[in-house]
């Protein structure tokens, strides 16, 4: 198997939290794979972008016009990173209804998370979880499970897995609904 | 056994796994994960061994290269400018060699992504001749910790391992050795004046020459060890592919993707290298390219008619490797003709730039603009230093930034060139003791009229919040050293209020025209990402802008620039209510018509 995806965030966001969540992923269902993650400056509120590559590679960098995944867990963010996404690719995106779909020629599954947040209908702090459960739902050759986020979930910090479930969940209902 | 680790795991798990046992360094990104992993598994497996940072890498790397002169295995962290600051006893340690194991673990930042300059630390091995092993990915990181430990103990010498960002920062699942047995080695100096402390002439030539004969002999070993079973499974044809570390993973891909066939040699000891033995392979191939970042170390040494790469710009000259370059290069030789494979089509519209900026509630943010208020733009030079404070350049407070402690040197260097100005220097504790101390006293003895504002917030907040040394123990103390230096020293302890802030840095400009040398103002600060200390200080009062009195100024969002404050659709000030964490720092002075005031729902 070969899976490329981008996580594009800004500091602060969890771009890496899911990577790692992804790492995990692969671990278990024994895929090979290499990531990797801006750290330092990029902290600060900056741009973070951060990438894992499933299957046979040697190399963790996505080249533009590559990636299978895109997930921008911020409209502008998202928009910044789409010249890594495979004109066949998907674009999962938190952003507002009006974002330009039709400029971007991947096929794009878009939810407002922040509003969603904003109403407290779940914890701003899960909106990186959030939007791999819209992924989850919406993306067909996503290679991961719902039962593998879980489990990835849990084996990473079983404290909180319980309240990420609830966002994951929640966020597959959402976008379902939509 | 297989764990999914990122490569500063892997290096940490991999020194536990040979036994280092002493490990010394200053944080420094991407390398910074290293040591702070060394001591998280020290307290988890309950290891006896010595993990501690250094005030500085040449101080961290002394310490070290000691134990492994008393026969312990022990290593230094660093990122490559630490380098620069540690290459006095680099130079010296490469005549010496050690009795134990010396890694010298230096992570190298391609592509600028939180240094100042690009530097090749291969290149800096091969000055100093001392071997240098270069990973590609975390698993070649894990694997190759042992590799250099054998090789320090068998050459008696330091050997440095160079790890990229890209394999610092990258996460893969690695194969990791199962139910270690930890086994430290105990240190028993052995007194040999001749060599641990030889003098010029005689002493040192003839290191020098022992020196010549060891790096002789580690490119033997590298031809019959490391090397020559890669020739041996190599097929000859058009294309020789050269390379080291993240340059094998950016050539392997490219040549697949571009459906190229090509022998494809991985250097794991880019230096030093039996060029002549490699040359005579070069007969059985067209082209020789090599795949390197971010220098021509490889390239270099087996320079030949046939070898392109950075030298003869057929490859990238500066900047991270890309599949692209290697594409170009490729189509340069004449051996790809196809499309272009990646190709890069932005967004149509401008996206707007998100530039780092200090967190939202950071004590920096308010004394820089106090500094602002007080010393004025144009009256003054305000020549700063590397860590969070940095940041402070959005709010155009930072006129120079050159290396760790150079604000204190450079503000004794313009306070002489221009002395009409006002010279303000801000410093961060953990920079001021890494480099700051000789320029300050270098100041007081030349009596050199500035002022040094060291911003103390008792933490390395920018490269993961390690502890400096007045945190670990409480016997360090700025105030003290500055008086001790001979500077007139002030002490302020921070407070929300902006006012405070600005009140005590008139103070200091008042003190600045009577002055006859440098003064000092220690601001006792904290950092919001420190959760040990930011409960005592951020008290959850939330500010809101009463849309009315906002008239559009910018002055919130250029000269304060807290993240959370932005432009609405209304061209109204707004506060993000998911980026404020309650400061209430701008609720005084920072807005000239009074529209900032505390949000009484959200400061419940």
């Amino acid at each position: 198997m070969r899976y490329q995806v981008v996580i594009a965030g800004f500091g602060g966001q969890g771009s890496v939290f899911l990577v790692k969540i992804l790492a995990l992923c692969a671990g278990n269902k024994n895929v090979a794979c290499l990531g990797t993650e801006n750290h330092g400056m990029s902290q600060r509120g900056g741009a973070v972008s951060c990438t894992i590559k499933l299957g046979d590679y040697s190399n963790p960098i996505i080249d533009p016009s590559q990636a299978d995944l895109l997930i921008g867990l911020e409209k502008n963010e998202a928009l910044r990173n789409i010249n890594y996404l495979k004109p066949s690719g998907t674009l999962a995106v938190n952003a507002e209804d009006s974002f330009p779909k039709d400029d971007v020629s991947a096929k794009v599954i878009q939810i407002d998370a922040f509003t969603k947040a904003k109403n407290r209908e779940f914890p701003i702090q899960g909106l990186n979880v959030y939007m791999l459960g819209v992924v989850l739902a919406k993306c067909e050759d996503f290679p991961f499970t719902l039962e593998d986020v879980k489990e990835a979930l849990v084996q990473f910090n079983p404290k909180v897995a319980q309240e990420n479930i609830e966002v994951l969940e929640k966020a597959i209902e959402d976008i379902k609904g939509k | 056994m297989k764990q999914t680790l990122m490569g500063n795991d892997a290096i940490a798990l991999g020194m536990i796994h040979s036994n280092i046992d002493m490990v010394s360094g200053y944080p420094g990104t991407p390398s910074s994960e290293i040591l702070t992993n060394v001591q998280k598994l020290k307290a988890q497996l309950k290891l006896d061994l010595y993990a501690q940072w250094a005030t500085n890498e040449k101080v961290g790397f002394e310490v070290a290269y000691a134990g492994a002169i008393a026969g312990r295995r022990a290593a230094a962290t660093m990122k490559q400018v630490g380098l620069n600051v540690a290459s006095d006893p680099l130079m010296s340690a490469a005549y010496i060699g050690n009795l134990g194991a010396f890694v010298l673990i230096v992570a190298d930042d391609p592509g600028f992504h939180s240094s100042q300059t690009e530097q090749d630390s291969r290149v800096f091995a091969k000055f100093a001749k001392i071997p240098v092993l270069d990973p590609a990915t975390p698993q070649d990181a894990y694997d190759f910790v042992s590799l250099a430990v054998d090789i320090s103990e068998k050459f008696q010498t330091p050997t440095m391992l160079r790890p990229v960002m890209r394999v610092c920062h990258a996460r893969q699942i690695v194969e990791v050795k199962e139910n270690h047995e930890f086994n430290p080695k105990k240190g028993k100096f052995q007194r040999e004046i001749s060599r641990w402390a030889a003098v010029p002439r005689a002493g040192r030539l003839r290191q020098g020459y022992e020196m010549i004969d060891r790096i002789n002999a580690i490119k033997e070993y590298n031809w019959e060890e490391l090397i020559k079973p890669e020739f041996e499974a190599c097929k000859g044809g058009k294309l020789l592919v050269l390379t080291s570390g993240t340059g094998y993973g950016f050539a392997k891909e490219a040549l697949e993707d571009l459906g190229i066939k090509a022998d494809i040699v991985k250097f794991k000891m880019p230096y030093p290298l039996p060029e002549n033995k490699i040359r005579e392979q070069f007969a059985n191939y067209e082209h020789i390219l090599v795949v390197e970042e971010p220098m021509a170390c490889i390239e270099e040494q087996i320079m030949a008619s046939n070898v392109h790469g950075r030298l003869d710009n057929t490859m990238n000259v500066i900047d991270e490797l890309q599949k692209i370059y290697i594409q170009d290069a490729l189509t340069k030789l004449g051996l790809y003709k196809g499309e272009n494979l990646y190709p890069s089509i932005p967004f149509k519209d401008e996206i707007p730039a998100r530039p780092p900026n200090l967190c939202p509630g950071c004590p920096h943010r308010d004394v820089y603009y106090s500094i602002m208020k007080v010393f004025k733009k144009k009256k003054s030079i305000y020549p700063s230093d590397i860590g969070c404070y940095t940041l402070a350049i959005n709010q155009e407070a930072i006129d120079t930034v050159l290396c760790m402690g150079a604000s204190v040197s450079m503000a004794s260097g313009f306070s002489i060139a221009d002395p009409e100005k006002y010279t303000v220097a801000t410093i961060g504790d953990s920079t001021f003791f890494h480099g700051g101390i000789p320029p300050l006293i270098n100041a007081v003895y030349q009596k050199h009229k500035f002022l040094l504002v060291i911003l103390d917030n008792s933490v390395v907040a920018m490269t993961g919040r390690q502890k400096p040394p007045q945190r670990q123990n409480g016997e360090v103390d700025i105030v003290k050293i500055a008086e001790g230096c001979g500077a007139e020293t002030y002490e302020y302890v921070y407070s929300n209020d902006l006012n405070d802030t600005i009140s005590f840095f008139k103070k200091m400009k008042e003190k600045y025209e009577n002055a006859t040398g440098p003064i000092v103002a220690v601001v006792r600060e904290f950092c919001v990402l420190d959760k040990e200390v930011v409960g005592q200080h951020i008290h959850g009062e939330f500010a809101k802008v009463i849309a009315e009195e906002c008239v559009a100024c910018d002055h919130c969002t250029t000269i304060y620039k807290c993240p959370p404050m932005g432009y609405n659709e209304e061209g109204k000030v707004e506060i993000d209510p998911f980026l404020c964490i309650g400061c209430g720092s701008c609720l005084n002075v920072v807005c000239p018509t009074e529209a900032f005031t505390v949000d009484e729902e959200r400061s419940k």
